[in-house]
């Protein structure tokens, strides 16, 4: 994938784009907002990372507001202190697809990165989702294994949903809290990995193959190919 | 300042003499009016009726007649009260008394008030003058000076009582000045007390319940809400230094003796992960931070909309109930119906998961309640109940201080902020966060206000799947 990095602070920056080199992207990285709306409106971007406050007389916002209206719609992720509620529905209005607040783990980052790329493709209508042996009828809200029906209760069926539309991605916790239960603060305790591990006892019993992972550092992924480790487990550049 | 009071002070006193002396004059005014108005025109009218009878007598026995009717009338009054003249054609007194037709008086009939030389004085004199047939003429006066003491006693009086407004007006004025004086004084050196430091002063309030008294009851109670401001910044910065101290003095070590001890590079890889979980951890606290001065600036209101209480719960239930299964605790919720509040449904859901979150932390026999209660039309709380070791009750005020971290929670995960989210978030939404005694354990109730009561028609949302007994969760319609 290339991916533009506008980002100021230097040594952000090469944390940023060191690590989406070693996953395998390629990056191009703007330090202020001018460089940044440059390089954004003259090549093709599958993912913009941008950062806010920028200097010169260009800040975040204002590059997305100026592509957004030239009728550029590559995927943009907003990574930002600005951290409060309203700010974060203020770079969403903006335009912005994700927004990720500093500090972060990298992993959040990109498995984010992913699922915005490939949002898309994901996006179209679709009424079943297969992974493997697994298949789910979102009309009808049902699951097999197989030939073995599935019962799940809503919330799991739409964990389920999710991972599943995500195939083959990696999903962090903060993401399952956002979109499965519309949470926007970190529980204190491992609430989502129980969820997980009780909805993994539902689609994986005894001799059936592991599909649901568990990626460290990271997240989940559920995936019908054992994954090859160097995309999943993304050893973080140090910073 | 003490210039600005004391001038104050005298515009006062001034101010009161001057509005005395107003009040008097215009007390005066209608008086002078009424004596001008009334005891002059009644005097021309005695005249006029005198004249009016001495004319009668003229008509009925000729000029001999009132001449003779008039000398008795001189005999019996007393000088110098009434003066009566009667002329002939050519001028010449025939009786009265007054020598002659004072020279200054005009001879047309009518009423006048003028000065007559009489016994080599001059006197004022209302008169009236009176034409009779034949050229004969009448002059009937009266002495106005004779008037005059009555009317100087009264400006005398008037005077007086000016004086004596003033002086009462000067001493009430000096008075309130040192009354106001003294009290604003005390005022200011409990504000120069504060303003050094010792937040702990407060002014003096008398029983009186004066307005002052009210004045100093409202300045003493911002002092209060000052000190408690203050004391809570105090204390929530030496927290944060204090709590963010400890994971950074461990990061720090971490990180030294990594450097120091050059591990092979799978031990170190580890120990730099453990640095990561440890920067993590300062994070969380800053995170948390930030959300509560974020919810103590009042500016997410904006974000209020009407939700159902009672579905927020239940879906924070359902999401903790997996977790609390897996240690073998029940979580059992009540379901009683749609309960609709005008809220922040983000913060609102924070803090329901936070009670069960601290809920989950501390209980031991394996029960914990939840309850959605309406203690009044206008409010509505959730009630989460554990049977852990609760918080003793010396230590319950204090519990939802920041970074306040009780006995009990020693060795559990958290850095004491739970239940500040969670009261600030209470407080946010009009209300508060008790905290009882659960017998054994905690029983938090954090209340809110309703606001404007919800769509009546809107449906329930679909409610969590129960799952029957086994998981703990009651469900009842």
């Amino acid at each position: 994938m290339k991916i533009l990095v506008v980002e100021d602070n230097e040594r952000m920056a090469r944390f940023v784009t060191k690590g989406l080199t070693e996953a395998g992207h390629t990056t191009d990285h703007a330090e202020n907002g001018r460089d940044g709306l440059f390089l954004a409106v003259s090549e093709r971007y599958d993912v913009i990372i941008m950062d806010r406050m920028l200097p010169g007389n260009i800040d975040g916002l204002a590059i997305i507001d100026a592509l957004r209206k030239a009728d550029n719609h590559t995927p943009i992720l907003i990574l930002s202190a600005l951290g409060e509620v309203d700010e974060r529905i203020k770079g969403l209005r903006a335009g912005g697809d994700d927004y990720l607040t500093k500090p972060f783990a990298f992993g959040e980052l990109l498995a984010r990165i992913d699922v915005l790329s490939r949002r898309r493709r994901t996006d179209a209508a679709q009424t079943t989702l297969e992974v493997g042996d697994l298949r789910i009828d979102l009309l009808a809200r049902k699951v097999w294994r197989g030939p073995r029906a599935i019962q799940l209760q809503p919330r799991e069926f739409k964990l389920l949903e999710y991972l599943m539309r995500h195939a083959g991605q990696v999903v962090t916790r903060t993401m399952l809290l956002e979109n499965v239960w519309d949470y926007h603060f970190d529980p204190e305790t491992n609430v989502v990995d129980v969820h997980i591990s009780k909805l993994r006892q539902k689609i994986e019993v005894e001799s059936e193959r592991q599909l649901l992972r568990t990626v460290r550092n990271a997240g989940y992924m559920i995936s019908a190919e054992p994954p090859p480790t160097a995309s999943v487990t993304p050893v973080p550049p140090e910073a | 300042m003490a210039r600005v009071i004391r001038s104050s002070a005298a515009t006062l006193a001034t101010g009161y003499v001057l509005l005395a002396f107003v009040a008097l004059v215009l007390f005066a005014a209608p008086l002078r009016y009424a004596w001008q108005a009334t005891i002059e025109d009644f005097r021309f009218e005695l005249l006029t009726e005198d004249s009016q009878r001495l004319a009668h007598v003229y008509d009925l026995r000729g000029p001999t007649g009132l001449a003779t009717f008039i000398d008795e009338r001189v005999r019996m009054q007393i000088a110098g009260e009434r003066m009566l003249l009667f002329v002939g054609p050519a001028g010449q007194p025939l009786a009265g008394n007054i020598p002659a037709w004072p020279r200054s008086i005009p001879t047309r009939a009518g009423s006048y008030t003028l000065p007559v030389d009489l016994d080599g004085g001059t006197t004022m004199v209302a008169m009236v003058l009176t034409a009779l047939p034949g050229g004969y003429r009448l002059l009937v006066g009266r002495d106005v000076d004779r008037f005059a003491p009555i009317e100087q006693r009264f400006w005398y009086g008037l005077a007086a009582a000016v004086g004596v407004l003033m002086v009462a007006g000067i001493i009430g004025g000096v008075l309130i000045r040192n009354a106001l004086l003294t009290r604003i004084h005390g005022i200011q050196q409990t504000v120069a007390a504060i303003m050094r430091g010792d937040l702990s002063h407060r002014l003096d309030v008398r029983s009186r319940g004066d307005e002052l008294d009210t004045l100093a009851q409202t300045i003493n109670r911002l002092l209060e809400q000052v000190e408690q401001l203050v004391h809570g910044i105090a204390n929530v910065s030496n927290s944060i230094a204090h709590d963010l101290r400890t994971p950074l003095a461990e990061l720090r070590s971490r990180l030294e003796e990594l450097s120091l001890t050059r591990p092979p590079a799978e031990e170190a890889f580890a120990e730099v992960d453990a640095a990561v979980a440890d920067v993590d951890g300062v994070i969380r606290i800053f995170n948390a931070l930030l959300r509560l001065a974020e919810i103590d600036s009042g500016l997410r209101r904006s974000n209020f909309v009407a939700a159902d209480v009672t579905e927020l719960v239940a879906r924070a239930v359902e999401f903790y109930l997996p977790a609390a299964e897996l240690k073998g605790h029940a979580l059992s919720f009540r379901d009683p119906g749609p309960v609709w509040a005008q809220c922040d449904p983000v913060l609102l859901a924070q803090a329901v998961n936070n009670l069960i979150d601290n809920a989950l932390k501390f209980v031991t026999g394996g029960h914990i309640e939840i309850e959605v209660v309406r203690p009044a039309e206008d409010s509505v709380a959730v009630v989460v109940a554990d049977d852990g070791p609760g918080i003793p009750e010396r230590d319950r005020p204090k519990a939802a201080q920041r970074f306040f971290r009780g006995d009990a929670s020693r060795g559990t995960p958290g850095v004491g902020l739970g239940l500040s989210l969670v009261q600030a978030i209470a407080k946010l939404h009009g209300g508060t966060l008790e905290l009882r005694d659960n017998e054994p354990g905690l029983r938090a109730s954090m209340i809110i206000e309703r606001g404007v009561s919800a769509p009546g028609a809107a449906s329930e949302q679909q409610r969590v799947d129960a799952g029957g007994p086994q998981h703990g969760l009651e469900i009842t319609a």
